[in-house]
């Protein structure tokens, strides 16, 4: 199913929270939506479960606007929480139920859902009695137990330890394959590069940049050189303009135009005993640092 | 709809698997039995012991000092006296010295003494004189009848007729025209009571089960899995079906357990007219129930959203609590003074928050024409719609607000906008 969200915006009182959201997700795909905490994921996240309407703007699916008695949401929520006094399966079986599943399919999907996750031992415990990460995996499961057709992750791999982590990634590895649209939400870039082939940093309610990762990777401006060299003190000084030193040793040159790298690596290698000079790769770290950091 | 009944359900068997609910129904059920069962089981232990408990059982000891100069005729008339009209009292007439009576108190022998000095004169001695005490005044109607019969019989008349003149007796009927209001006194106290606890207990269950399910963050799934309306109207309706249930066994049982002893209760009056209670007054009684709950739940229920703690949800519902305080004692207080008609009962029977428990016992306990209370019901279920969905609209609001719980005029505001 296909996610579309056309110029989404919001304003609550005075603030304008979202400012014209544009993006759309695919069928069998993972959408990474990242922002600085108050950037207007959650809003944005609140709208397409339609908690709240937008001041302006649609929510489509497969080019239709959302009708959310017929399309299935699964939704994780940052804030995790369930009832902590009341029994798991119980407690799963209602929120399934509540999604419109009958109690015979919400029993064996919940059943289902907690062999998967290793949790069947757990199923007739209270949620208070299960440590942080075992709880959020019982979270999880209200997010997929009704089987939905979009699924939205917030911040899904917080808390949880290395193996549960991977087993999450698993889970959503055979979600994405039985063509399930993914929406990420994390801080965690690293698995954000892992599953997403698009993204959206928000910024103030914009975004500041999206699109598929690859492309925002490769348009970034490529004005930037690496160098390790041994003479490192010599070129900081000489070209202290447009030269800083970097971790472990190395130099990073900002250049006034990413024409004029050959230029620099030429003036360089001439000059200077050089061990390295490559062009700076940005990761999705520096990406988003450099979109929802403070630059303005 | 379907959302509606998973919730309603939900919420159903959370009251059922409550301990404090399924508690304080079978204290209340149990209360009942031992009051209906007690003068059965009082009367199974008495004529267990052969019936001689009670004279085998010390008395206190009353004792009587004559005047001076009493003969035997005064005396024996004051031992005849005082012994009917103390029947709880062992009477005992001497001639005992104050000092004697006072050791005679002190050292436990006799409780009380009445030390007469003359026809119309006495001094009582009691070691402890309790606030309920009422021997003086009975000891004052047995001599002021001596007295008088001792006059009449001094004009010429003799005793017994002097006694008959004394002891005449004035018969009476009452015919009511309207409501007889010491026989609805008693059921409605009752109902009004039990109404103001209902509400009382399960608002604060709706205000508390809100603010939970916000403090504990599962609100972030369950709105976004139902619709807050759904939510609202599940919790509340719940509520409102749990104390229903809870009112028809603790009543059912108290009328059940009334009726297996309906001859012991034969002669109390305020017991048999509490349940020969008309059947159109319980009709009222559950229709103003079920208004009077749903307007004050929705109002708990909307408040309770707005808590982000726990511990705020007392302070929050203050002012709902206030309201139905408010009606309350206005009710109590002209049922007490038996005017229920007066101007402020009527304008209470008006107002949706206090109407529930005006309206019913001016129904009950005065001549309300019909058409004041078809305005009165259709003020009431027009409110609990509105009220409804207003409060449905404050806990959509509320539910996502975290941090300071919000002002009112905040909340109304941007309930206003969505």
């Amino acid at each position: 199913m296909e996610l579309v969200i056309e110029d989404i915006r919001k304003s609550f009182g005075e603030k304008q929270v979202l400012k014209g959201i544009s993006f759309s997700a695919g069928s069998g795909k993972a959408f990474g939506v990242l922002g600085r905490n108050g950037a207007g994921k959650t809003t944005l996240i609140r709208i397409i479960m339609g908690v709240f309407p937008a001041d302006a703007g649609r929510v489509l699916t497969d080019g239709k606007p959302i009708d959310y008695d017929q399309t299935k949401l699964g939704y994780l929520p940052e804030e995790r929480g369930l009832y902590p006094k009341k029994q798991i399966r119980d407690q799963l079986i209602y929120f399934a139920r509540l999604k419109g599943m009958k109690q015979t399919d919400a029993a064996a999907n919940v059943d289902r859902w907690l062999g998967r996750l290793g949790m069947s031992e757990y199923a007739n415990k209270r949620l208070d009695t299960l440590s942080k990460g075992n709880q959020q995996k019982i979270q999880l499961i209200t997010a997929l137990a009704h089987d939905p057709e979009i699924i939205i992750l917030d911040e899904p791999f917080s808390g949880l330890d290395p193996v549960n982590a991977m087993l999450l990634k698993d889970v959503v590895k055979e979600e994405l394959a039985r063509g399930k649209t993914v929406l990420f939400s994390s801080h965690q870039m690293n698995y954000i590069e892992e599953f997403c082939d698009s993204i959206a940093i928000l910024k103030d309610g914009a975004i500041a940049v999206g699109g598929n990762l690859e492309h925002i990777k490769r348009n970034y401006p490529r004005n930037k050189l690496i160098v390790r060299s041994p003479q490192a003190e010599l070129i900081l000084r000489d070209m202290a303009d447009v030269c800083t030193r970097q971790d472990r040793g190395e130099l990073m040159l900002v250049l006034p135009a990413p024409e004029r790298k050959q230029e620099f690596m030429r003036r360089l290698a001439d000059s200077y005993d050089i061990d390295e000079i490559k062009v700076f790769e940005p990761s999705l770290n520096d990406i988003f640092v450099e979109y929802a950091g403070e630059k303005d | 709809m379907r959302q509606f009944a998973t919730i309603l359900s939900f919420e159903l068997k959370n009251y059922f698997k409550n301990k404090i609910f399924v508690g304080i129904t079978v204290f209340l059920v149990l209360l009942c039995a031992a009051v209906m069962f007690y003068p059965s089981i009082a009367q199974a232990f008495e004529s267990d012991d052969g019936g001689q408990s009670a004279d085998e059982m010390q008395k206190p000891v009353m004792l009587v000092v004559p005047e001076d100069n009493a003969d035997e005729q005064r005396v024996q008339s004051l031992k005849q006296a005082f012994e009917s009209a103390f029947a709880g009292y062992e009477v005992r007439v001497e001639r005992l010295s104050a000092e004697q009576i006072r050791s005679d108190i002190d050292s436990g022998r006799i409780e009380c003494a009445f030390e007469i000095t003359s026809p119309t004169t006495y001094t009582y001695y009691v070691e402890n004189l309790s606030m309920y005490d009422q021997n003086s005044y009975t000891a004052d109607e047995v001599l002021k009848n001596l007295y008088q019969i001792a006059a009449m019989e001094q004009q010429g008349i003799s005793a017994e007729q002097a006694n008959q003149i004394l002891t005449e007796q004035i018969t009476h009927e009452t015919l009511n025209t309207g409501k007889d209001q010491m026989q609805n006194f008693f059921y409605t106290y009752i109902m009004i009571f039990a109404l103001y606890m209902v509400i009382i207990f399960y608002g604060q269950m709706v205000a508390t089960n809100a603010a939970t399910e916000k403090s504990s963050r599962a609100m972030e799934l369950l709105i976004t899995s139902a619709k807050p309306v759904s939510m609202m109207f599940g919790k509340v309706i719940a509520a409102c079906i749990a104390g229903l249930i809870q009112l028809v066994c603790v009543f059912g049982s108290a009328i059940l357990f009334f009726n297996l002893n309906k001859a012991q209760w034969q002669d109390n009056q305020i017991i048999n007219s509490i349940f020969n209670m008309p059947v159109n007054l319980l009709l009222y009684m559950i229709l103003f129930f079920i208004l009077g709950f749903f307007i004050y739940a929705f109002m708990f229920g909307a408040t309770g959203s707005m808590a982000t703690k726990l511990e705020d949800v007392n302070t929050l519902v203050m002012p709902v609590t206030l309201l139905l305080v408010i009606g309350f004692i206005v009710v109590i207080y002209s049922m007490s003074s038996s005017d229920m008609d007066n101007i402020v009962m009527k304008i209470c029977s008006y107002i949706p928050f206090t109407s529930p428990m005006a309206m019913f016992t001016r129904i009950a306990m005065s001549s309300v024409p019909a058409y004041e209370i078809i305005i009165s019901v259709a003020i009431l279920i027009g409110s609990v719609i509105g009220i409804g969905v207003l409060a449905a609209k404050i806990y959509r609001v509320g539910v996502l607000l975290y941090g300071t719980s919000p002002k009112l005029g905040t909340v109304l505001k941007s309930v206003w906008k969505a």
